[in-house]
């Protein structure tokens, strides 16, 4: 294997290297420091000597030394160079010596001036040349020595070596740190996050200084993109059934598990629909395989349009198939997808010219109720399916028999309130509102009953929440506008001619866009005076200010408005200062609280409120006479219930006010 | 890699390293016999050579500057060389340049027989020099004696200054240009190098046997330059006179031009004449 450098490593040798240069250069620096004082201290003694031998060349003479004493001296006291300067005459030894103590044992030899340039200038001491004087025209001579300051050289080189070794230090330092700072700015922590990114694949790093790095990051971001867009590929072709498109068997498994824990966490059901074609066999034995493939691929597109996109569609093999309904908040929501995929199998379809039509059974299983892992929740559902198939196919079963019996019966109903509409099952019972002094009727609230051939009298409260649940309510609403109509028409030539009619809407009849387009036909040919409207608190939970808009445009068509259950809802003090209520109807509860004080109190400030707003109140459920007299003896104008008379049909109420004579 | 890296490095060190060839300097003064060097100098031959030129006032200035080591050649007559190499013994001459053929002169207010009477003669002249043989080579040939000379030593510059005046006998050694101004001054000429058996006045260059052995080539080279110097003087010497004037004292061509013949030139000397210099120290083995 090839020797191999770590960066870490490679950047130090690299950098110890660079120290070597920059060591190299500052020895160079200091050398050539040193040749330049060198030169210019040999400049300066060659030029002292010179100086000095022109002036002695000049103004020596023979015996004349006193008269240049003091030059001689202020020459090496000024210079510092100069220590001393000598002059001997070659036979008597030293005539003069510019420093009195100067100890000749002390001195080094002195050097001819004309080897300067072959000498250590550091460390010799002394330099020597001749004066030549004459007399007449014969020569002698006279040596002169000039001793170098040992100190002043010394501090020249000395002075420069330890600043040139703190710089070189300092700038050692400095350029370690910028070097290695560089290093790791640009190259080793961008290769550290390079290496993480090809390890762990996560975020990539941002873009680099050094082009090559960048290169490396771009390449490695670019083939981890191409690599994860081939790997959901590759998902993609693990978990999708290669005919249909849909999900697999393992898939399915993996997402119901999934699922199972997240319910389990929120305390949610959710439902599977196992779905097995009916008699399947026999289009792949009478059409080919080619043509049952073709027609598992349509089933396979019908069963994804005949469900959200929240919910799941599988096919686990041959005709099988598991739809996934993960929020069945509404336990009708797995009644309506169950039919919706019924009727469209169900549906006659042509593939290449071949008319065909299937059918298929379905079992349903619900977690937790029927299962709380995912083999139990398909073998229940599997088991449900098989009991759909046994009770003749093309149809569903659920796995718990209560629920599905829940579910039947919720459906038997929906089916028989529009059955009962048809049929004009539906009738208008009334309840009379009477003046609680005179006892007289001037009104009533119609209530709707449902009268069944053979089930008898079905109870508002069996059937009302399944017409909301299913926005019947709309429909039966806009019957009982219209009985109450053909009521008030049918009362117009008799004694209960100015009879008025209370009706209860909704709050999801005030949801439907129509209802003030349509009251306003029913109401065409009637005095709309003689229809008040009920509704409850909630219609105002939701939208206040649309709400109270269509509120407005139904009263400025003539109707009277009435506040039912006043108190038993939000009951907001605003509703009845922004609303034009007519009249407010206290809850049946707080009548029957009338023997407590509290009670007393209570009906007692809702009065005195409706006065104050001047409108108008009626008592319901008054059953006792000491109920009413304490309405009475409170100011309540109104009252309705048992006390005068139970809900009864049209001909009943007209015999009860004729017998009464109540008019 | 490792390996690369260092090679790198000694080659950057070797790179580093490289030695640098140093300028020689050439001490002389103004004289008509060093013409060939100002010339050159003038040409840009010696900055090719890398040689510079350190004009001094006088012959002991030059000596002495390369005495001190400031420079590594000097040019010089006989006298500089026998008094350098009592100082150094490594001098030696390399190359001749000139000798005087009448360039060295010895001027005087009187005639040579009012001072052949004279008892009171006073002589300038720059001892430390050449004038010093010529003053002692006039009084021999004229039977002088010298105790009635009183000798003032002044280099050439100062020379220059001297007045004319009949109050003293004076003796003037000098040598051109000098010669010049004190001529024009009233002062004549008594004897000079252009006479037969007068004094032999060599000049030539001269360095040490170090700097020699150190710069051989180049002073080879400067050899030639010299040689190829006096050749385009001598074949043009109006374009040799304006080149270099301003050398010798800004001298007029025609004095530049009789200058010229009162030296002769030795560059390429014949065996005769170098055997009569080699008695006088100037040993052929170190002639260039």
């Amino acid at each position: 294997m090839k020797q191999t450098l770590s960066i870490k490593l490679f950047s130090l040798l690299s950098i110890f290297l660079l120290m070597g240069g920059i060591s190299l250069v500052f020895f160079n620096f200091y050398s050539s420091s040193k040749a330049n004082i060198e030169t210019l201290l040999k400049s300066n003694v060659q030029t002292n000597i010179f100086n000095l031998k022109h002036y002695l060349d000049s103004n020596l003479l023979e015996n004349n030394i006193n008269e240049i004493k003091a030059h001689l001296d202020t020459r090496a006291a000024i210079n510092d160079v100069v220590d001393n300067i000598e002059i001997k005459d070659e036979h008597a030894g030293i005539i003069y010596s510019t420093k009195s103590d100067f100890k000749l044992s002390t001195a080094k030899k002195c050097i001819p001036i004309f080897e300067i340039s072959n000498t250590n200038i550091f460390y010799n001491d002394c330099y020597s040349t001749k004066v030549k004087l004459y007399r007449g025209l014969k020569p002698y001579y006279y040596r002169v020595n000039v001793y170098l300051s040992r100190p002043y050289i010394d501090s020249l080189l000395h002075n420069q070596t330890i600043e040139l070794i703190i710089e070189y230090f300092i700038s050692l330092f400095l350029l370690l740190i910028l070097a290695w700072t560089l290093v790791s700015k640009t190259i080793k922590t961008p290769l550290e996050r390079l290496r993480q990114f090809a390890y762990y694949e996560n975020e990539p790093p941002n873009e680099f200084f050094i082009q090559e790095l960048e290169s490396i990051r771009y390449s490695l971001k670019m083939t981890f993109k191409r690599l994860q867009k081939e790997q959901k590929e590759l998902y993609k072709l693990s978990t999708r059934d290669e005919l249909s498109g849909l999900y697999n068997k393992r898939s399915l498994i993996e997402k119901i598990e999934w699922l199972i824990s997240e319910k389990k966490k929120k305390g949610e059901t959710f439902a599977i629909i196992l779905l097995d074609l009916d008699n399947f066999k026999t289009v792949n034995d009478s059409l080919g395989h080619n043509i049952g493939d073709k027609v598992l691929k349509e089933i396979s597109q019908l069963l994804v349009s005949s469900v959200e996109k929240k919910d799941l569609v599988s096919r686990i093999g041959g005709d099988e198939f598991v739809i996934v309904l993960p929020e069945i908040d509404m336990d009708t929501r797995i009644i309506k997808v169950l039919d919706k995929i019924k009727t469209n199998i169900f549906a006659p379809n042509i593939l290449e010219s071949v008319k065909y039509r299937l059918t298929a059974s379905m079992g349903v299983a619900i977690f937790p109720k029927d299962g709380k892992d995912v083999n139990i929740l398909m073998r229940h559902a599997d088991i449900a399916m098989y009991k759909s198939k046994e009770l003749g196919k093309n149809d569903y079963h659920f796995y718990t028999e209560n629920f599905n019996e829940d579910l039947q019966n919720k459906i038997t109903m929906q089916n028989l309130l529009i059955n009962a509409l048809e049929n004009d099952y539906f009738k208008l019972y009334y309840q009379a509102k009477v003046d609680i002094k005179t006892q007289k009727v001037s009104s009533c609230e119609a209530l709707i009953r449902l009268i069944h051939p053979q089930k008898g009298l079905i109870p508002p409260n069996d059937f009302i929440s399944i017409a909301e649940e299913n926005n019947f309510i709309i429909e039966l609403g806009y019957w009982v506008i219209k009985e109450s109509v053909r009521q008030l028409k049918a009362w117009e030539n008799t004694p209960l001619k100015n009879m008025k009619i209370s009706i209860n809407l909704s709050a999801k009849q005030f949801n439907d866009k129509k209802l003030v387009e349509k009251l306003q036909e029913y109401t065409k040919n009637i005095d709309r005076k003689k229809l008040d409207i009920e509704l409850t608190e909630s219609v105002f939970a939701e939208n206040f200010d649309t709400q109270y808009t269509l509120i407005n445009q139904i009263k400025s068509l003539g109707f009277s408005l009435s506040l039912d259950d006043f108190g038993t809802g939000y009951s907001s003090l605003s509703y009845l200062k922004n609303i034009p209520f007519d009249i407010i109807k206290i809850d049946k509860t707080f009548i029957d609280d009338l023997d407590t004080r509290n009670g007393q109190e209570f009906v007692s400030m809702i009065i005195h409120i409706a006065k104050m707003l001047k409108l108008h109140v009626v008592a319901e459920g008054v059953e006792t006479e000491k109920q009413r007299e304490y309405l009475d003896s409170i100011g309540c104008k109104f009252y309705q219930g048992y006390l005068f008379s139970r809900p009864l049909a049209a001909k009943q109420y007209e015999l009860l006010l004729s017998d009464e004579n109540s008019l | 890699m490792i390996k690369s890296l260092f090679l790198f490095l000694t080659l950057f060190l070797l790179a580093c390293s490289s030695p640098k060839e140093e300028p020689l300097l050439l001490s002389t003064n103004q004289w008509i016999g060093y013409s060939p060097l100002f010339y050159a100098q003038e040409k840009g031959y010696l900055d090719e050579l890398n040689i510079k030129l350190s004009n001094s006032v006088s012959l002991g200035e030059a000596s002495n500057i390369f005495l001190i080591s400031k420079a590594q050649l000097v040019t010089g007559t006989q006298h500089e060389y026998n008094l350098l190499k009592n100082e150094m013994n490594s001098i030696i001459p390399i190359i001749l340049l000139s000798r005087s053929n009448g360039g060295d002169m010895i001027l005087s207010n009187q005639s040579l027989e009012a001072i052949k009477k004279s008892k009171n003669i006073t002589v300038y002249l720059e001892v430390d020099s050449i004038n010093k043989e010529m003053i002692e080579d006039f009084i021999k040939t004229y039977n002088l004696d010298s105790k009635y000379m009183h000798f003032i030593n002044k280099d050439q510059a100062k020379i220059q200054n001297i007045k004319f005046t009949n109050l003293k006998d004076i003796l003037i050694v000098t040598y051109i240009p000098n010669n010049l101004v004190l001529e024009k001054r009233g002062f004549k000429e008594l004897a000079s190098t252009n006479k037969p058996d007068t004094l032999l006045v060599i000049d030539s260059i001269c360095t040490s046997k170090e700097i020699l052995e150190q710069n051989k080539m180049r002073l080879e080279a400067l050899k030639l330059v010299i040689d190829k110097s006096i050749q385009e003087i001598m074949n043009d010497k109006v374009r040799a006179h304006e080149l270099i004037k301003k050398e010798l004292g800004n001298l007029s061509y025609e004095e530049f031009s009789n200058a010229l013949e009162t030296i002769k030139w030795i560059n390429k000397p014949s065996q005769e004449f170098l055997q009569k210099i080699d008695s006088i120290g100037y040993k052929r083995e170190n002639l260039l």
